[in-house]
């Protein structure tokens, strides 16, 4: 029996702020998180009679992240085609060559995103790698306890610790100065 | 030195992810250390500066489109799994709601002391039981032949819903307003469908769409309900065409067929059968 919609929906759709937010920080791309958060939410959707826990919230996350890292995969792929026939030929287990052919140029949208967060912690997050970026935003935004985090990334709950330590001394490191005002006002 | 012990820890230690023991080390620590307490203070500065971002805004109407693409997916997958056999879904769904069929009745066991003894009686019930198989095998032909085409009226239906939901929009014309979709489908059929608003009852109306049905053109709105679409198909009674409101479940599907007002009307949709049967009732 087909899983029943209104019951994945209901529980699926009050994370689409976390998921879409999570896609956007690891694809860097508006158009591109929305896309990957659909295809992300359908994989799920698919595999829902699969699921069993409690909490669906980090099995979806895991599996948003997933997507949004084979797009990235993709992308990067695609960054070195040029005919777009070799897109279209490309192994049909992977994702649709149409999307390979599509990501390619950033869009006017991205550019502007991209002149916007020349400073500031957008900038900050933006450059750390994406394994960084992740745990950052999951534990300082969504609030995950390590052992979500490590459930949404698959990685040990000790990497997921040095990880969040590297990006946060990144992250002091490249907001120096705003910092020393920030920590000044708390103390 | 116990300040890199420290810097490892620091971070656990403010989201509280520590062991009793590493938790007293630290604090500790951070009494004697006014640079590990600086490092303690930025990283909790970082966090807040994070936190403050706080999640990417959600672009309008994303919530909608991806409504739209799991019902889309649900349709889809129902249409590929509910095909193969219809009992096979009513067996699996025990939900007396969802189960709109009657339930078969079998012949009443005929019993040896009800037979009659005496050979004229034999004849006699012959004779009767000769007159009711020709009365029976009329009637029979005529019910075949009219459950016939009401099985293919129901069976065209669920093609045509099931192919409405593989298109990208369902219907052809979008509003949620009846003045709107009425006449988009007065100018393209050639009669005149009642169209509804059902908002209030939790029936959104999406919009309208032609299709084709029993070798004719008929008019489509399209509702819908939490993910489930709904079909309801109108064109002018014809014969054969069941008059009361008749369910059934077609690849587990649910479909009403009705005639009211000179109209046949059919709702179709994935959605539950009493609710259907609600919708029905309001049209």
């Amino acid at each position: 029996m087909p899983p029943d919609p209104s019951r994945f929906e209901r529980l699926a759709l009050q994370h689409m702020g976390a998921a879409y937010n999570l896609a956007f920080w690891l694809v860097r791309s508006r158009n591109d998180a929305e896309d990957v958060v659909q295809e992300a939410f359908l994989r799920a959707f698919r595999a829902f009679d699969g699921f069993r826990g409690d909490d669906i919230k980090p099995w979806l996350l895991a599996i948003v992240r997933n997507t949004a890292y084979r797009w990235l995969a993709a992308r990067r792929r695609s960054a070195n085609v040029v005919s777009i026939d070799a897109a279209l030929f490309a192994d049909a287990e992977d994702d649709p060559p149409a999307l390979q052919v599509a990501s390619d140029a950033p869009n006017p949208e991205d550019l502007l995103l991209r002149a916007g967060e020349r400073d500031g912690i957008d900038a900050a997050i933006a450059g750390l790698p994406p394994v960084f970026r992740e745990v950052i935003v999951l534990r300082e935004i969504d609030g995950l306890s390590y052992r979500e985090i490590a459930e949404v990334t698959g990685a040990a709950i000790g990497t997921v610790m040095s990880r969040l330590s590297r990006a946060r001394a990144e992250l002091r490191k490249v907001l120096g100065g705003t910092l020393a005002r920030g920590s000044s006002d708390a103390v | 030195m116990q300040c890199e012990r420290v810097a490892e820890l620091i971070g656990p230690y403010m989201d509280g992810e520590l062991e009793a023991d590493d938790r007293r080390f630290v604090a500790a620590h951070l009494d004697d250390c006014p640079e590990c307490r600086r490092l303690l203070e930025d990283y909790r500065s970082v966090g807040r500066l994070v936190a403050a971002r706080g999640h990417e805004p959600v672009p309008a109407g994303f919530a909608g489109r991806l409504s739209l693409a799991l019902a889309r997916e649900a349709a889809v997958r129902h249409a590929e799994t509910g095909m193969p056999a219809r009992t096979d879904v009513q067996m699996r769904r025990p939900d007396p709601a969802s189960v709109d069929e009657p339930p078969v009745r079998l012949p009443r066991r005929l019993t040896s002391d009800r037979l009659p003894t005496g050979w004229k009686r034999w004849t006699a019930l012959a004779a009767a039981l000769v007159f009711a198989c020709v009365l029976s095998a009329t009637a029979a032909s005529w019910l075949t032949e009219r459950s016939n085409q009401v099985a293919r009226l129901e069976q065209d239906l669920m093609s045509a819903h099931v192919r409405s939901q593989l298109q990208d929009l369902p219907y052809q014309v979008a509003s949620a307003d009846t003045h709107t979709v009425k006449p988009w489908l007065v100018g393209r059929v050639d009669f005149a469908p009642e169209v509804r608003d059902l908002a209030a009852d939790g029936f959104t109306l999406l919009g309208g769409r032609l299709d084709y049905v029993g070798g004719r053109r008929v008019g489509v709105i399209v509702y819908k309900r939490r993910l489930h679409f709904i079909d309801v198909f109108v064109w002018p009674h014809g014969a054969g065409e069941p008059e009361a409101p008749s369910p059934a479940v077609v690849n587990g599907y649910n479909m009403i067929l009705w005639t009211k007002a000179g109209f046949t009307y059919a709702a179709v949709s994935d959605m539950n059968g009493a609710e259907l049967q609600q919708l029905q009732g309001l049209l």
